[in-house]
Parts: C-alpha cells; sequence; structure tokens
C-alpha cells in the first residue's frame, strides 16, 4: 500500500492534565471553518480554523464526556458527566461575540469564558452515558437498574412551553456486565459508542438529515444488516457498541420493548427489534461506515441522483485491536453478509472514517489508514479459493507516524478535494493532517507550503536529536560501565595471580603516636602502595579491619572487629596512599592489644550500574561493624590484600631519649578496668595478704608494686638468630633494639648502648622493659649458660601482660626460626628442667582448678587474687629459650 | 442519618428511631436508594441493642429482628420498633421475601402477646397476622410522615396484591382470585384498584368465565378509565366470544384513547409516600398491564377488519395502519415478540389483499411491488433446504448476524415467500384488470421464484413435518399454478392449462379447487371421458376430505386468504351438470 504523505500543522494547543489526555472521552468535531474542541475537562474550545484563533471557550459544569453539533439551528449539545445534558446555542454567542467586538474591547480574543449554567441543561438525568442527535432527536443512552436504557425523545421547537423534549420511546436491553465491572479494579472508563445509520430511502437523507458519526448504508447490506422489517420502515438504525464488546442494533421506528416476562432479558434472548450483530469482546471504541467499492464511471449519474449517500461496509473496532467489518457479499448462491474480524496492533484510541475505503485510527504510537477496498483477484485461478469474499483478507495499516492522538475527525471541509484529519494529541494540541490521495501527482509547492515543510522538517530535526543524545547517553554510560569492569579485572587478575610472592598492590601497617585534638593517641596507618601497571580508579575502596586478637584480656570481645572503608578517588601506578586511622580514642574500649588488622580492596559492582553517587555511605550500611570481611551478600568484588598484627611493643611510647619530659602530655587514660577491679580486690583482701606477703611485695599505700615478667632466653640463640657478633654492642643492647625495631620511636636507641627503655602504653600505663645479661648456673652440667634475660616491669597488671604477649610473640617466631635451622641443644641438666617444668605443671594445674570454680564474694575475691599470684608465678619461670 | 459517634441511650432512642422512620420513608420511596433503607433498618436495629448493651454484629437483618423483639422488652421502644417494623415489612415485600415478612410480624404479635391459634388453616397466614397486628396508636408517638397505620394498611393491599399474582402464575387460579378480592377490598389509590380488577378479569377468563371477566374489566374502568390495559383485554374477551362488533369498538375506543395523551394522573385520593405500586412490581403484573402501542391497536382493527371481510373498513385501517409506519420518528411501531403486528412485509400483503378486496387493484399492485423491491437480492438463487431442518425447533443460539445458520435460512425462507406471495397477488389482480398475458407474466414469476428452493433429506412424503415457512411455498406454488392455468383458459390455451393444474394437484394431492380445473380443462379439451372420470373421484372425496382439510392443515398465512378464496372453482354447479349430463348420455348410451 502506498504510504500516504501526510502533512500536519498544528493549529493550537489547549490545556491537558499532567498526565495527558486519556482516550474515550475528548471530542473534536468540525463544520464549516469550525472546530469543536472537548478534551475531557469542563471545558469546550471553538476554534476558527479560517481565523485561526479561538472563538470560544465553554465552561461546563462537569467533566464532557460527549459532544453533538446540531447545524440547523446552530447548537453545541454536551452531556457532562453525571448531570445530563446540556445544550448551548451557537448563534447566540456569535451574537454576543460581535457585540463585544463592536464595543472594540477585545479584538479576536475570546472574551473569557462563558459559562455553560444549569438554565442550559435539558436532560438532567445523572445516569447518562451517551447520546447522538438525529435532526430534532435526541437518542440517549442511560444505565439504571442494571439495565442499559435507550430512549428517544423528540426536540421541541423553542416556541414551546416548559418542557425542552418530549420522550418518544425507550427501549430496556441488559447486555453482559461491562468487563471493568467485574470487581477487579475501577469501573471501565468506555463509554458505550452510539451511531446513526439509514437507508438510502430515509426521506430526505441527502441534506435534511443531520447525524454527525452518522452514515448511510446502501441497500443490500442495510437490510441483510438489520432485517427487511427495518427497511421497509425505513426507519434509521441505532448501532450501538458497548464496553463489554457487544454490538447492537435498534431500529428507532420501532424502540419500543415488551415488559420481560422473566426479569431481565439474557444477551442471547433480545427482542427482534434490539438485534446483536456482533461481539468483539473488548470494548468498543469505535463503529463507522465506509464506501469501499468505488463506483464505476457509468455510475456517476447515479452518484448525481443519490448525492454522495450509500456505505458499502460497516466497521466496529476495539480497544485492543480487534476490528470488525461487514459488507454485502453477493455470491453465486446467496447474498450475504460477510463479516471479517481483523487483528490491528492496539490499543486503539480512537478513530475515524472518511467518505472514501480508509478508516484512520490512532494508537499511542501512531496514527495508521487502512484502507478495505479490495477487489478479489477471482480472475487469478490460484487465487480464487484463498480470495472469496469481497473484504481484503488481511489489512495493511500505513503510518501517518503522529503520535498518541485520542481524538480524530475528519474534517467536512473535503470540497477542496483532498480530506483533512482533525487530532487532538494527548498533550492537547490540536493538529490538522492533509491527507494527499496517493494518486494524487505531486503538486508544486507554494512558498507557504515550503515554509511549512521547513518548519515540519526542522521540528522533526528536534525530535530526533533530542532522542540521539538520550541513546548517546545511554550508551557512554555503557561502555564507561565496561571500562570500569575491565580495569577491575585486570586487578584482581594481577592480585590474584601474585599470591605467593610480593603483592603488586601492598598495604602496609604500621602504628604512630600522634597528638589529635590535644591528645596523644596511638593511630594506625595504613600505607597502600600501587605497584602494579593498573590505575586504582574511583569505585574501589579500601577496607581495613581491625580485630581483637582471639587471645586479648577480654575474653568476651574476641570478635569485636570494626572495618574502617575508605573510598579511594585515584590511585595510579607507583603512587603511594597513606590513610591514618586513631586507635585509642575511636575504639576505647573495644579494641585492645594486640590488634589483627585485615586490608582488603573492594569493589561495588552497583557502582558500575551508574547509580554509585553515595557508594561510601552505602558501603557503610554493606558493611556493619562485626560483619566479617568477606560475606556473599555484600554485592562487590573484594581482594584481601594485608593481615597483620600491631601489638604493645610497636605502640609503647619511649621516653628514654628524653627523661626530663614532663610526663603530663600522658594524660590520664581511663582506667583499666581491669586494673581497678585487681586494685579493689586487692585492698580487699590486705589483711589475708600476709601469707603470701613472701611472693608480693608488700605494697606501699596507694603505689601498687610494679608487676613483673620476665623471659629468658640463651644469649647462643640470640645471638645466632640476630646475627650479632661480640665485639659490637652488647647482646643486650642487641636484643632491646631488635625488640623495638618496629616502633616508630625507636631510632633513639641505635645510638647508644641501652639496656633498659621506660615508656608509656597506649592507655597511658608506664612499662619497663630491661634487658640484662645473667648467666645461669644450675642448668646444664657443662657449665653456666649465658643467657638474656628480658624484664617486664609495670604498676598495671594488664601492661606487663600485654608487653610480656608481645615479647613472648616475638621470641617464638625466632625460635620457630632456629629450630627450622636445626641447631643442636647443649647439655642441660634434665632433673632441674624437670623439676621447674614440675613446679610449672603443678601452677598450671592450681589455676585451672581455681578457674573453673565459680567465684562468690570474698572467696572469690581471695581466689582472684590467688590466681593472679599463680600467673605472676608463671610469668617468671626460670626456663631459658635455648 | 444516623447519629453516629454519640453513644445510644435507652431515653433518647424513640426520637433516634422515629427520626429514622421518618427519613426512611422518604429514602424508599426513592426507589434507586431502596437498599439504603435496608441498611438504615439495620443501623437503627444495631443501635437498639447497643442502648440494651448487646451486640448484634455480623448478623443478617432477619436474625438481628429476632434478636431485637426477643431481647428488647423496653415499654418505650416497643411503639418505634414497630414503625421500624412496617418499614421493614415493606422493604420485604418489596423485594419479594414474603416468608420473611411473615417471621417478622410473628415476632412481633408474639410481643404482643396474640395467641396464635385463632387464624384458621385456610386462611393466608401472612394475611391473618397482618390484620392480627395492632398497631400503636398515633397519638403516643412522635409525629409521622405517613402514619404506622397506614402503612399497614397499604402492606396488608401489598401482601394479598402480590400473594394474588404469584398464584396467578403458578396456575392456581381459584386461590389468586380469592386473594385478588382481598387485595381490591383494600386501602389503595384507584389506580392500584384498577389494577387489581384488571387482574381479576384475566384471572376470570382464564377460569372460563369470561362474562364475569368482562364485569371485572368494567369495574376497573369504571374505577380508573386510564387503565387502557383493561380496555385491550376486554377486546381479547369479546374475541374469545366471537363478538367482532363489539371487540372492534373496543379496539376502536383504546385507540382513541391512546391517541390523545394521557393527562397528568392527579389522583384524589390522598398521596403516601409508600405505596402499592411501589411494593408490587412483578413481571406478570407488567405483562398483564402491558399497554399496547396505537400502532399495534390499530393493526389489530385493520386484521379483525379482514378476517370478517369488513372491506371498506378493513382498507381505510391499513392505509392508516401504513401511513403511520411511513410517519417520522415520533409513531413508533411495535415490533416485539409479544406484539400483535406480524412482519412488515406480511403487513404489506395483507394490505394489498385488503385493497383488493376493496377492488383497488392499482394500489394493490403498487404495495406488492414494494414488497417485492425491498426483497430483491435478500434471496439466494438457490436454497438448499433440509427438509426435516426444522423440526427440532431449536431456538437459534444467537439472533445475530453470524448466528443461526437455521435462523438466516428460514428468514430467507420468509423473505421468498413474501416476494412470491407480492408477484401471485399481482398475478391475480392482473387477472380481475383483464391484463391476461401481464398476469401469466407475474404467475411466471411467483413460481420461478419458488423453484429456487431445492428440498433435499432423508423424508420425501412427509408434509407434517414440513417447516411452516417451506408449508406457504407450497400454497402460494399451488395457487400460483391454478391462477396461470385460469389464465390459460382465458386465452383458450386448454392444453397449458391442464399442464398448470396437473402440477397443482403433485404439489398439493387431492386439492379440490385444482381438482375441478382439472377436470373444467379437461372438458374444455373434449376429454370428456377423463373429466368425468376425475369428477367422479373428485366427487366421491369431496365429502369426507372438507372437515379433515379444515382441521388438519396449519392455518393459511393471512395475506393468502384471498388468494385462497380466488382460487376457489367458480363454476362447479355448471361443471357438474355439464358432466351429469354427459354421464347421463353416456350411461343411456352404454345401456342403450
Amino acid at each position: 500500500m502506498a504510504h500516504v504523505g501526510p502533512r500536519v500543522d498544528y493549529l493550537a494547543g489547549f490545556c491537558c492534565p499532567p498526565g495527558g489526555l486519556a482516550a474515550g472521552k475528548p471530542r473534536v468535531l468540525c463544520h464549516d471553518s469550525h472546530i469543536y474542541l472537548s478534551n475531557g475537562s469542563e471545558f469546550l474550545y471553538v476554534y476558527d480554523q479560517e481565523g485561526k484563533v479561538l472563538k470560544a471557550v465553554y465552561r461546563c459544569p462537569d467533566q464532557v464526556w460527549h459532544m453533538e453539533l446540531l447545524p440547523q439551528p446552530r447548537q453545541l449539545y454536551i452531556l457532562c458527566a453525571h448531570s445530563g445534558i446540556y445544550c448551548v446555542s451557537l448563534e447566540q454567542q456569535s451574537r454576543l461575540m460581535e457585540q463585544t467586538d463592536g464595543d472594540g474591547q477585545e479584538g479576536n480574543c475570546p472574551s473569557g469564558v462563558l459559562p455553560v449554567d444549569s438554565d442550559a441543561c435539558i436532560f438532567p438525568d445523572s445516569s447518562l452515558c451517551m447520546f447522538t442527535l438525529l435532526n430534532s432527536f435526541v437518542i440517549t443512552l442511560s444505565q439504571a437498574h442494571g439495565k442499559w436504557w435507550m430512549k428517544l425523545h423528540e426536540l421541541q421547537g423553542p416556541e414551546q412551553e416548559s418542557p425542552l423534549y418530549r420522550q418518544v420511546s425507550e427501549v430496556g436491553f441488559c447486555p453482559g456486565p461491562p468487563p471493568g465491572d467485574e470487581g477487579d479494579g475501577p469501573p471501565s472508563h468506555f463509554l458505550p459508542v452510539l451511531c446513526c445509520a439509514s437507508s438510502p430511502g430515509t426521506l430526505g437523507s441527502g441534506e435534511g438529515l443531520w447525524c454527525s458519526g452518522g452514515f448511510v448504508l446502501e441497500e443490500p447490506l442495510f437490510s441483510l444488516l438489520f432485517g427487511i422489517d427495518a427497511a421497509m420502515l425505513e426507519s434509521p438504525m441505532i448501532l450501538c457498541g458497548f464496553p463489554d464488546g457487544q454490538l447492537f442494533s435498534v431500529p428507532l421506528k420501532a424502540l419500543s420493548s415488551s415488559p420481560p416476562v422473566d426479569g431481565c432479558h439474557d444477551v442471547s434472548n433480545q427482542d427482534p427489534p434490539v438485534k446483536i450483530l456482533h461481539h468483539l469482546e473488548e470494548p468498543i471504541v469505535f463503529i463507522g461506515a465506509l464506501r469501499t467499492e468505488r463506483r464505476a464511471a457509468e455510475d456517476a449519474e447515479d452518484e448525481q441522483l443519490f448525492g454522495d449517500a450509500g456505505c458499502d461496509c460497516v466497521v466496529a473496532v476495539g480497544h485492543y485491536g480487534k476490528m470488525v467489518a461487514v459488507k454485502a457479499d453477493q455470491r453465486e448462491e446467496a447474498t450475504v453478509p460477510e463479516l471479517r474480524e481483523y487483528c490491528l496492533r492496539g490499543p486503539i484510541l480512537c478513530a475515524a472514517c472518511g467518505s472514501g475505503s480508509r478508516m484512520y485510527y490512532s494508537t499511542h504510537s501512531d496514527i495508521s489508514a487502512v484502507d478495505l477496498d479490495w477487489v478479489g483477484d477471482s480472475s487469478d485461478p490460484e487465487d480464487a479459493e484463498s480470495s472469496t469474499g469481497v473484504l481484503p483478507p488481511v489489512l495493511s495499516p500505513a503510518s501517518l507516524s503522529i503520535c498518541s492522538v485520542v481524538a480524530l475527525s475528519l474534517s467536512s471541509r473535503a470540497s477542496e478535494g483532498e480530506s483533512e484529519l482533525l487530532a487532538l494529541s494527548a498533550k492537547g494540541r490540536l493538529m490538522s493532517c492533509g491527507l494527499c490521495s496517493p494518486e494524487e501527482p505531486d503538486v508544486e509547492l507554494t512558498p507557504a507550503e515550503i515554509g511549512r515543510r521547513i518548519k515540519e522538517l526542522l521540528s522533526g530535526i528536534g525530535n530526533t536529536s533530542e532522542r540521539v543524545s538520550f541513546l548517546k547517553k545511554a550508551v557512554d554510560q555503557k561502555n564507561r560501565a565496561l571500562a570500569s569492569l575491565n580495569q577491575v579485572m585486570n586487578l584482581s587478575a594481577a592480585l590474584l595471580s601474585s599470591q605467593e610472592g610480593q603483592k603488586p598492590i601492598a598495604c602496609t601497617v604500621t602504628a604512630n603516636w600522634s597528638c589529635l585534638l590535644l591528645r596523644d593517641t596511638v593511630t594506625i596507618s595504613c600505607l597502600l602502595e600501587n605497584c602494579s601497571e593498573y590505575s586504582l580508579e574511583e569505585g574501589w575502596t579500601l577496607c581495613v579491619q581491625l580485630l581483637a586478637s582471639p587471645c586479648a584480656l577480654e575474653e568476651e570481645s574476641a570478635d569485636a572487629a570494626t572495618t574502617f572503608t575508605f573510598p579511594i578517588e585515584q590511585l595510579l601506578p607507583g603512587n603511594k596512599r597513606e590513610l591514618t586511622l586513631p586507635l585509642g580514642s575511636a575504639a576505647d574500649a573495644k579494641l585492645d592489644l594486640p590488634l589483627t588488622i585485615s586490608c582488603a580492596l573492594y569493589y561495588s559492582l552497583r557502582d558500575i550500574l551508574g547509580s554509585g553517587s553515595d557508594s561510601s555511605e552505602a558501603l557503610d550500611d554493606f558493611l556493619p561493624d562485626d560483619s566479617p570481611l568477606l560475606s556473599p551478600d555484600r554485592e562487590g568484588i573484594c581482594l584481601p590484600l594485608s593481615e597483620c598484627t600491631i601489638d604493645m611493643l610497636q605502640c609503647l611510647r619511649l621516653e628514654s631519649s628524653s627523661p626530663g619530659t614532663d610526663p603530663s602530655p600522658l594524660a590520664p587514660a581511663p582506667p583499666d578496668p581491669v586494673e581497678t577491679f585487681l586494685k579493689v580486690s586487692r585492698e580487699q583482701t590486705e589483711p589475708k595478704g600476709g601469707k603470701d606477703g613472701e611472693q608480693l611485695p608488700p605494697p606501699g599505700e596507694g603505689n601498687l608494686p610494679p608487676s613483673a615478667a620476665s623471659i629468658r632466653v640463651s644469649s647462643e640463640l640470640l645471638k645466632t638468630a640476630l646475627q650479632i657478633s661480640d665485639s659490637e654492642v652488647p647482646l643486650s643492647c642487641a636484643t632491646l633494639r631488635w625488640l623495638l625495631a618496629e616502633n616508630a620511636g625507636a631510632e633513639a636507641l641505635s645510638s647508644g648502648t641501652v639496656t633498659s627503655v621506660r615508656g608509656a602504653a597506649p592507655d597511658g600505663g608506664e612499662v619497663q622493659l630491661l634487658v640484662r645479661e645473667v648467666s645461669m648456673n644450675d642448668l646444664s652440667p657443662t657449665g653456666p649458660i649465658q643467657a638474656v634475660e628480658i624484664l617486664v616491669e609495670s604498676p598495671s597488671l594488664a601492661d606487663v601482660s600485654r608487653m610480656h604477649h608481645a615479647v613472648i610473640r616475638r621470641i617464638q617466631a625466632l625460635v620457630l626460626e632456629q629450630a627450622a635451622q636445626g641447631s643442636g641443644a647443649p647439655d642441660l641438666r634434665m632433673q632441674c628442667l624437670r623439676q621447674i617444668q614440675a613446679n610449672h605443671e603443678a601452677l598450671l594445674k592450681e589455676a585451672q582448678t581455681l578457674r573453673e570454680q565459680s567465684p562468690h564474694g570474698e572467696e572469690g575475691a581471695a581466689m582472684a587474687e590467688k590466681l593472679l599470684w599463680i600467673y605472676q608465678q608463671l610469668r617468671n619461670p626460670n626456663l631459658v629459650l635455648l | 442519618m444516623m447519629m453516629r459517634g454519640l453513644p445510644a441511650t435507652l431515653p433518647t432512642l424513640p426520637l433516634e428511631l422515629t427520626v429514622l422512620y421518618n427519613s426512611l420513608l422518604f429514602t424508599m420511596e426513592a426507589s434507586d436508594s431502596a437498599m439504603e433503607g435496608q441498611e438504615g433498618i439495620c443501623q437503627g436495629l444495631l443501635r437498639v441493642l447497643e442502648a440494651c448493651g448487646a451486640c448484634g454484629q455480623d448478623l443478617s437483618s432477619e436474625e438481628l429482628w429476632q434478636k431485637v423483639l426477643q431481647e428488647v422488652t423496653v415499654a418505650e421502644l416497643q411503639a418505634p420498633l414497630h414503625q421500624l417494623g412496617a418499614l421493614q415489612a415493606a422493604w420485604w415485600l418489596s423485594t419479594g421475601h414474603l416468608g420473611s415478612v411473615t417471621g417478622l410480624l410473628r415476632l412481633l404479635s408474639n410481643a404482643e402477646d396474640l395467641g396464635k391459634a385463632h387464624w384458621s388453616k385456610v386462611e393466608n397466614e401472612l394475611l391473618s397476622l397482618l390484620k392480627a397486628w395492632r398497631v400503636p396508636a398515633e397519638g403516643d408517638s412522635l409525629p409521622l410522615v405517613q402514619s404506622t397505620r397506614d402503612l399497614k394498611e397499604i402492606l396488608c393491599t401489598s401482601a394479598a396484591f402480590l400473594q394474588g399474582l404469584q398464584e396467578f402464575e403458578a396456575g392456581n387460579f381459584p386461590t389468586a382470585r380469592s386473594l385478588l378480592q382481598e387485595a381490591a377490598g383494600g386501602f389503595c389509590t384507584r389506580k392500584v384498584l384498577a389494577q387489581i380488577y384488571t387482574c381479576l378479569g384475566c384471572c376470570a377468563q382464564r377460569m372460563g368465565k369470561p362474562q364475569t371477566a368482562l364485569q371485572h374489566l368494567k369495574q376497573a374502568l369504571q374505577v380508573d378509565f386510564q387503565c387502557l390495559p383493561a380496555l385491550s383485554h376486554v377486546a381479547a374477551v369479546y374475541h374469545e366470544l366471537g363478538e367482532t362488533d363489539v371487540e372492534l369498538q373496543a379496539l376502536a375506543l383504546l385507540y382513541e384513547a391512546l391517541e390523545e395523551k394521557p393527562p397528568a394522573a392527579a389522583s384524589s385520593s390522598p398521596y403516601f409516600l409508600i405505596r402499592t405500586e411501589l411494593l408490587v412490581h412483578t413481571p406478570v403484573l407488567d405483562s398483564l398491564l402491558r399497554h399496547r402501542h396505537p400502532s399495534e391497536v390499530k393493526y389489530l382493527l385493520a386484521q379483525r377488519c379482514l378476517q370478517h371481510g369488513r372491506v371498506a373498513d378493513t382498507v381505510e385501517h391499513y392505509l392508516d395502519f401504513l401511513a403511520l409506519l411511513q410517519e417520522g420518528l415520533q409513531q413508533q411501531v411495535a415490533l416485539d415478540v409479544s406484539s400483535a403486528v406480524p412482519r412488515i412485509p406480511e403487513v404489506f400483503l395483507e394490505a394489498a389483499s385488503a385493497l383488493e378486496q376493496a377492488e383497488r387493484y392499482q394500489d394493490a399492485i403498487t404495495v406488492c411491488e414494494e414488497v417485492i423491491s425491498r426483497t430483491t437480492g435478500l434471496i439466494p438463487r438457490v436454497l438448499l433446504l433440509e427438509e426435516r431442518l426444522g423440526q427440532p425447533e431449536c431456538p437459534p443460539p444467537q439472533a445475530g448476524l453470524a448466528g443461526g445458520l437455521l435462523a438466516q435460512k428460514k428468514e430467507s425462507l420468509s423473505c421468498l415467500a413474501w416476494r412470491a406471495a407480492g408477484y401471485l397477488h399481482q398475478g391475480w389482480m392482473r387477472g380481475k384488470l383483464g391484463e391476461v398475458k401481464e398476469a401469466v407474466t407475474q404467475f411466471s414469476r411467483c413460481l420461478r421464484e419458488l423453484l429456487q428452493v431445492q428440498l433435499y433429506g432423508p423424508g420425501v412424503e412427509p408434509t407434517e413435518n414440513l417447516l411452516p415457512e417451506v408449508e406457504v411455498l407450497q400454497k402460494i406454488r399451488l395457487l400460483a399454478l391454478i391462477g396461470r392455468g385460469t389464465q390459460f383458459l382465458e386465452l383458450g390455451n386448454h392444453k397449458k392449462a391442464l399442464l398448470d393444474f396437473q402440477h397443482g394437484l403433485q404439489v398439493s394431492p387431492g386439492d379440490p379447487a385444482a381438482a375441478s380445473y382439472l377436470v373444467q380443462a379437461l372438458w374444455n379439451l373434449d376429454r370428456k371421458q377423463e373429466a368425468a372420470a376425475q369428477w367422479q373421484k373428485l366427487s366421491q372425496r369431496l365429502p369426507k376430505e372438507d372437515g379433515q382439510q379444515e382441521g388438519q392443515g396449519r392455518p393459511v398465512p393471512l395475506y393468502l386468504v384471498s388468494c385462497l378464496k380466488q382460487a376457489v372453482f367458480p363454476h362447479s354447479d355448471d361443471l357438474a351438470r355439464s358432466i351429469q349430463n354427459y354421464l347421463g348420455s353416456t350411461t343411456q348410451d352404454s345401456s342403450s
């Protein structure tokens, strides 16, 4: 089918609700050069197409559902929702307009909004759903008592007194329930569709008959469709399409029904006057008629006789795209109405028929034209079987490229030779669309037309560029996502492949003292170093998890972990970034030395999808405290970097370099709860303390005796392990340096021969570390063993423990390393060793039994003291690590 | 309407219920919101229970009444509760819940300590209960829009009327009659009384008492002359009685009354909010009180006149009716099932018959032409018909376009019959006008049309099983053959005439007219021997067949009656005489 070349003019814009106009209620009528338009609101507009001005605006009391025009006398009939039909005389209005023009006040603008008041209401009936006009008759359709009622009223002339109309007859019938009324969802917003069909014989069908949307049907289709009775009565027929899809025909001349004998009539059992023509099974939105067969040239005289009357095909269109066409098929054996259903692409918002064989229908995306003209190629023997019938087997819609039109009307200005489609778009714009007939040759364009075409082209370009920019944006976003993914994959591969050796991205953790908010605290600094060849881009996050060691003093805090996240803006290859996080202040109560610190890189996959503007906040939600770093519920990629432990030795703040420094910067730290407990318990147990006075030096008033712990390591072992020769610094000094190697403030030690340091623990307690050389005489039969004793002293038992733990950890690592090298042990006096071991075992056993008993009251306190003593004994073994 | 928000208290409840009663009276009058009325009553009852500290949620209205009337014994509340009860009874009556009304009244009467025993089994319980129900006196209560006493009276009438109609529908005419008589004795408007009398009339008519029926219908019209259904029933009764003159008078009167627009019913009786009309509306009543359409009455007049051979009146009425059809939309035509008006082509053909009888042949031909032209294009060239097609008389599943192949075929058959009948009439009338050749042409056209039907099927013989449409077609064919034959006789073409009569006898074996004409044709052809033999056969058959033919066949459509009359052999006596003479002479010849 030839593409119909439309020419679109925007005539005017009308206000529309935010969501756009809904289909069904808006309506466009055209008569002479005036366009009457209702957009479903309570306003009604009259637009002069020639003058291109809005002539009048009417404001109705309620939403306008339907509108019909009576040309003689010029009257508008308006159906308002839930109130009835109003009648507005247009002649009166134009007279009003002239008056204002005469006053010279307004020019050609409408003089405000003309209200349609209740005086104009000629049918006050709230149940009215639809109406149509036929000359001086008004046909109304209302819903009451679960039935539809079609009523025929005759309008009385203006000279008649009060009742403006007289009800002539009525018929009640009930089609099935409307689809929307079956409980699901809001009631159907579809209104029934009424349409008047008359037979060619009807008196004065030429010009006297007026019915907008009505048509004259040719014989024999009229008789075939509506029966011979209606044809012989020459009765106009009302075609009525219901929201449930039923298409009825009612003869206006016989619009009466006998009272039903069994209540409501069944659909299948309608009274003969009311005839069901078809069931479309979806809301009917349009009924119209077409002239599908062009008259042959010799019939032109007939045309002169009958005027342009006579459609030969009736169509009804459903909302979801079903369409039915009926045409008389004069076959060999019988003349039958051929009925054919088509499927168009729905949802169909509105449709219109012209005088030709084309029907126009509008969906959300386009207006399409379908042509029902079809010449069955019976000359072709092959097609003869498939192409029986007078209607085309399939329809091929031709696009007009106008989208979301909610009301269509064919202009009656067709006298100029070309028909014109008036369309109201969902955005309230009134357009006229010239429909060049396909067979018309292209005419020379006038300058005005060229201008218009340029305008169309420009607006088309505007539309296209808008769309292009939108698409471009989408493509860019996808590209970016892909690039990010690629980079993430590269990094992950690099990190995962180098598991054994040096990782290309390293995170080094050190502990420092720094002054934050006038307070010295221990901070942990993480140095993230990118040695890979890829840069860390935005989207990566460094997660640092602090986990108190399970061997910390408080058992219940074993699982306590805190995670810090640092979004990384960008880290180019070879660059470093240092991040600091305070230890003292941030997690005072929770964190206790030693701390295990795990670092990992995390990449949220959500960021790839573009909505990662507030990713850090989102990530904090993602990674709640206490959750393990890697968990499946995180939508992202997590790459572990390193894990290290921070202990007392690293955190100790040395004061040896400046002994005179006022210790006041060591602000009184919050008292260690363990210490407080011990202090209190010790005070309580003081009277009984005499027995153990031997081990516990008598405490001075308010000055607790320093707790102590000692470790002895054989000099040989240390020497080999630390690889130091006798000539250099003394062994004790070297040992101290080794111990404090990771301490940031330990540079001072390297200068002199320092064998003892004092320092402050993170919590402020004082700790002394003393290294001396001792010789152990009774251990080895071969003579005294030279050893190094590391002595830890602090008034705080907790600090002693922490320091002890830290020292032991290092020596353990050292011993393990040495053991791996397999150096032989010197001769030892086994009995002595055994004795020491037995002592220790006894002490351990005692400690275990004490711990198993649950302490209560004083007994408990005593027990605690005893435990303390035992632990102190255990911490001072006379053993030496060889 | 209800006092919501405030807790119900006993002292204010009587006032509250009275206000409710008054407002519900208005609500229920507007029939659309009748459902609200039920809700309002239930709300009122719930308030009563609330005041008494009981709970009545989730109970049906019947259960609610039971609970309220059994548990609430406060004396001040009795009068308002009875008022509400009256409303409830009215509501249930209007929705046809007669059982619920009875139950409610039992409860209300028990509360009044009325003995159960004193109504007989024969009497209707509902009516007895209603009558025995002691309604609180009006003076005791607050002002009411419609007094409970009035309401009770209306309830009595409505209950009797409703039950009467139910019995009528069930076919229990004697019971229906006594109930309706009860209703007629009750309290109601003239309009309703007239309706009741009409129903009584119909009841009597069904019981086979036409005189009583006429009396009741007369009463109805005396009470309210606007009760036009009564008048149409009168006509029907007279029709039954065979009194055509009076029937036609009644119909004419009815038509006149229908033509002039009825004045607004200014009822002299007191206006009540709740009236019997509001409570009694059943399909039976609607069909009994169906208003005839003026067009329908006009047609009935015409049809009766035609049936009874009142030539002058017939033509007048038919022409009136046709004019009525041609008028604008103001004049509506009743075409529905229950209407007396047949299919429009038949009306046209009947009108043609009437005109023919009035010897207005040209007009009749024109009318027939209309039928012929209208049916052009509607009849298939060949109409295949299975003979037993119509046997199961199954209703077409869908009267629509697509539905009902059978319905479509039947419609085609009807069209064919009308078209053929049009030609048939034209043929006869051309004959009357002396245009013999024209007449032969029309008859031939008629016969050609009829050739389009092809019967096939297993059964060939049985004529009883034929579709009525097919039977009519056969009749038309016979009449056309006889008609053409007579025209051939006129032309002196006796052979062709003989052929037609023979065909006619094939179509309808033993048809006396065709047989007689056959004899005549044979006689004219000078085949006297055969003619005499046929004649003897015919005269032997005639006496006994006469009775049979009348009773057996379906009645011929009215539009064919005139043709039938014309087809009757006119010169049977002459022919009989000649044949007798011939026979006598031959016997003499043979004996001598």
